[in-house]
């Protein structure tokens, strides 16, 4: 028997079971919110310098409308052909997103700082068949068009949806000043134009017919992962999956929400699983207004964002939050309105969610999850019974296992792979059924990560499974050790990975970035001592510039291990 | 005394009209209240709260401001100034000290502004200096000018209406711009910007006028002299730059507290000068290391402005590409 202590710890009024899903795919989970919200503003984008653009529940719904229209009529796209989407938080972002799902295609999202090279792994593997683009990044398309399948470049303006004197400032400063313009010099159609061209073609219940052939095993997105072994594969994720995740998540935090009336700051970059389910999905399901940040780099990007809008909610990675509590004018003048603030993507360090709450006066909580589920796994339950350290209980309707090499289930509070099955797992990698095969056995998705679970049903990361040292026989988890040395405030990030060594097979090497310039070696010694046994403690420390980091700020330890090693096969070399 | 003659000559035709004629000074009185009109329209309520809440920045401000400044005017006049023969060094002397008593100036905003330091608490303080200087600008001049001048200082008249004016042009404009911020956000970024501009144009405008309409008076002037002008301002931001970080201020408001300390009211110290020498021959001699000053601190302040900005470059956060 498998056990499921969580069940009795969801907070009062939430159920453990997902209610029955009332929307069949995502265009009706739209439209619901649409039409419930019409004239309240869905999306606001806010520029560093303040400089906003906004756009109503019911102009997102008509303008996505007429984009279906022109992917299917126009441009003549058939159900279920892939549409790629390469741009940062921006106002046209959900209109394309939600316009592609309306048309019954497939929503490609891409990352706007891929090289071209990584552009056309990505698109031909997709095989798709246009590709909606912000105009900033255009000069790699000559390159790219070449060895891919797209026959229709859309592209869209950071500034799309201003007021037309703002907006005609914001492109002045972006043609003269950061000469960030490229010329175009591939056959494009602007998105005002493409817009207007579907309104031309829209007839009475157009859109409701692509809906019709949608149903809940329909793919919405692929979403490009480097999952469990590195090699960037399309995870397909149904309308099911997205709607059920959407109201999974929405559910676990229900009691919070006031419909209709919360607005969520949005630094993550949509194009990412997280933000897109719980942003953009998540929050218009509700009624929210979303703050969308096109660069949230350097973090006083920010600051007016913080300080013209009334922030509600805030959802994003370790990395931010750390961030932001390095930034004066934050501490100065933190949100006072916050309900809660959403952690995912990477382990929440313990020090930067207590400072965050003792900062905002509202709670941090962590979540877990994968592109492959949707990508929420588990949350901490809001009002009081998070735990520190631990990535929550599974969301309503997710069944989780903590099970070890054979896939047998492990005792509580022991470490194994965690495994989990619900209605938000996709369908598998797109056109690729070994992967999907050794991922997926039996309903369950394997995810690579070491976990615990204790008695309460809580679940805590232990580490990745490949990123596990294995010192001497003993079982290292770099994350143990990192969240040691971050402990230290001359300490600012740290990365920690295994290095091969003569005598113990490997050995814990930290990589880290001083917050000051008087940090040694040393110190850090000293520091681990104190909680680290013997073996875990590291045998180098390297102090560098900068860690190698994935797009939402994820210490990237594959290619800092990858580095590494490089470096010591040319130091052999020379020695030799 | 051929020296000092041919020095006299040449420089004691400094008048009122190579320092700034009046239709300039109308015009850099619209100026700056446009330029203030668009900072002010980036700052809320909170950011001046944040700054007072903080009086330390404030206090030393007070400090380098008429206790450093006047001090560093006097050591740089005995020292080099009065190397040179006293029928110049002296009425030289007096524009100088005057330089060195007055209160933060206006432009000190704008190079705050670009320097990407505290635009709040330099608002703060130049309001509070400028006050405060009701008081102590005519007790610093009265103390130092007794040290320099042979028969004793008399009591120096502060003009009312110039430090009106300066109030005016600085909190008027700012209220204003910070209102219709609240209004419309759109609208005050974009207020924000050009005052931005304009403040490039202002900046580029007073060294495109001063230096081809004084250029004989660059000319003649004597090293002692430049020293005096230049260092007036270059030592003040130093001096005042190392203090505040020596008492671990945010760098954003040190680099505030410098370009505060530094940058003085230069028409003011022109007003001061014509008020009291209206009629006195040496009035030209007055007016040199005010002329002087007014030119080279925007020179320094610029340069100073691109230093801090890539030292705050230097500071700010480096988070992995999000975008």
């Amino acid at each position: 028997m498998t056990q499921q202590p969580w069940l009795t710890k969801y907070p009062d009024g939430v159920n453990s079971q997902l209610a029955p899903i009332a929307f069949a795919h995502l265009p009706a989970l739209l439209r619901a919110a649409s039409s419930t919200y019409a004239t309240t503003i869905a999306f606001t984008q806010c520029m560093p310098n303040g400089m906003n653009g906004s756009l109503t529940y019911k102009q997102v719904d008509e303008l996505s409308d007429d984009f279906a229209v022109y992917l299917r009529e126009v441009i003549g796209l058939k159900f279920g052909e892939r549409v790629a989407v390469q741009m940062p938080n921006c106002l046209s972002y959900p209109i394309v997103a939600f316009g592609v799902l309306k048309a019954g295609c497939v929503l490609v999202n891409t990352n706007p700082l891929y090289t071209a090279k990584e552009m056309i792994h990505q698109f031909s593997d997709a095989q798709a068949s246009a590709l909606v683009i912000i105009d900033m990044f255009a000069d790699r398309l000559p390159e790219v068009l070449k060895k891919t399948n797209i026959e229709n470049v859309i592209t869209v303006k950071i500034s799309e949806f201003f007021p037309p004197v703002v907006g005609g400032v914001i492109r002045m400063v972006q043609k003269v000043w950061n000469r960030a313009l490229p010329k175009i010099t591939i056959a494009h159609t602007r998105f005002n134009q493409a817009l207007s061209e579907g309104k031309a073609h829209a007839k009475r219940n157009q859109v409701l017919d692509y809906v019709n052939q949608v149903n809940g095993e329909t793919v919405a997105a692929l979403q490009y992962t480097g999952g469990t072994t590195g090699v960037s594969k399309g995870a397909m994720l149904t309308h099911k999956n997205l709607v059920a995740n959407t109201l999974q998540m929405m559910q676990m935090v229900d009691k919070y929400i006031r419909l209709g009336k919360e607005t969520i700051l949005t630094a993550l970059p949509l194009y990412h699983i997280f933000a897109f389910t719980v942003n953009l999905l998540g929050f218009y399901h509700v009624g929210g207004r979303n703050i969308v940040i096109p660069n949230p780099r350097p973090p006083s990007n920010l600051k007016r964002a913080f300080e013209n809008y009334q922030i509600t909610w805030v959802s994003g990675v370790n990395t931010l939050y750390n961030a932001l509590l390095k930034e004066r004018w934050f501490l100065d003048g933190p949100p006072r309105n916050l309900s809660a603030s959403v952690a995912g993507g990477m382990a929440l360090h313990q020090s930067v969610a207590t400072d965050w709450e003792r900062v905002t006066n509202s709670p941090l909580v962590e979540g877990f999850g994968l592109t492959e589920s949707s990508p929420v796994l588990t949350f901490n339950p809001l009002g009081g019974n998070a735990k520190p350290g631990a990535i929550g209980i599974p969301l309503p309707s997710t069944d989780i296992r903590i099970v070890d090499e054979s896939g047998q289930p492990v005792a509580i509070g022991e470490s194994g792979e965690l495994i989990a099955s619900g209605p938000q797992i996709m369908l598998g990698y797109w056109n690729n059924p070994t992967e999907s095969a050794a991922t997926i056995k039996a309903g369950w998705l394997y995810t690579g990560d070491i976990a615990q679970m204790d008695h309460d049903g809580y679940f805590k990361i232990v580490d990745r499974k490949k990123d596990v040292i294995l010192v001497s026989g003993f079982n290292v988890y770099p994350n143990e050790i990192e969240e040691e040395i971050a402990k230290l405030p001359t300490v600012k990030e740290v990365g920690v990975i295994g290095l091969p060594d003569e005598n113990t097979g490997e050995r814990v090497c930290a990589y880290i970035v001083a917050a000051s310039g008087s940090l040694t070696s040393a110190q850090v010694i000293e520091h681990c001592e104190k909680s680290l046994a013997r073996y875990k403690l590291p045998k180098s420390i390297v102090i560098v510039n900068e860690l190698p980091k994935s797009p939402i700020g994820k210490i990237l330890r594959r290619e800092l291990r990858s580095e590494a090693i490089n470096k010591l096969a040319n130091n052999n070399q020379k020695g030799a | 005394m051929k020296i000092s003659s041919m020095l006299l000559q040449a420089q004691a035709q400094v008048s009122e009209q190579d320092v700034v004629t009046p239709f300039e000074e109308v015009l850099l009185v619209v100026m700056v209240f446009v330029i203030m009109f668009g900072l002010g329209a980036g700052l809320t309520p909170r950011d001046f709260r944040q700054a007072l809440r903080r009086p330390w920045g404030l206090i030393i401000g007070w400090v380098t401001q008429f206790g450093i400044m006047p001090i560093l005017a006097y050591l740089l006049i005995i020292t080099f100034l009065f190397q040179l023969p006293r029928e110049y060094a002296i009425p030289v002397a007096i524009g100088a000290m005057i330089m060195g008593s007055v209160p933060a100036g206006t432009t000190s905003n704008i190079f705050t502004y670009f320097s990407k330091g505290n635009l709040a608490l330099s608002v703060i303080m130049t309001t509070n200096s400028t006050l405060w200087a009701i008081l102590m600008t005519p007790l610093a001049l009265f103390f130092y000018l007794g040290l320099i001048l042979p028969e004793g200082a008399a009591a120096q008249q502060i003009p009312p209406r110039n430090i009106i004016v300066t109030l005016v042009i600085l909190l008027i404009p700012v209220v204003l711009g910070m209102l219709l911020r609240k209004f419309s956000a759109n609208i005050g970024a974009v207020l924000e910007l050009l005052g931005g501009f304009f403040g490039v144009f202002f900046i580029l405008f007073l060294l495109s006028t001063w230096v081809p309409r004084n250029w004989n008076l660059l000319a003649s002037t004597p090293w002692q002299t430049y020293l005096v002008a230049i260092g007036l301002g270059l030592f003040g931001i130093t001096i005042a730059y190392l203090l505040t970080r020596g008492f671990k201020l945010h760098p954003m408001n040190a680099r505030t507290i410098a370009l505060e300390t530094g940058i003085q009211n230069g028409p003011l110290a022109i007003a001061i000068v014509l008020l009291n020498f209206s009629g006195d021959p040496r009035i030209g001699l007055v007016l040199i290391v005010p002329a002087l000053y007014s030119l080279f601190i925007v020179l320094v302040s610029t340069a100073v402005t691109f230093w801090f900005r890539r030292a705050n470059l230097a500071e700010e956060q480096k988070i992995p590409s999000l975008l």
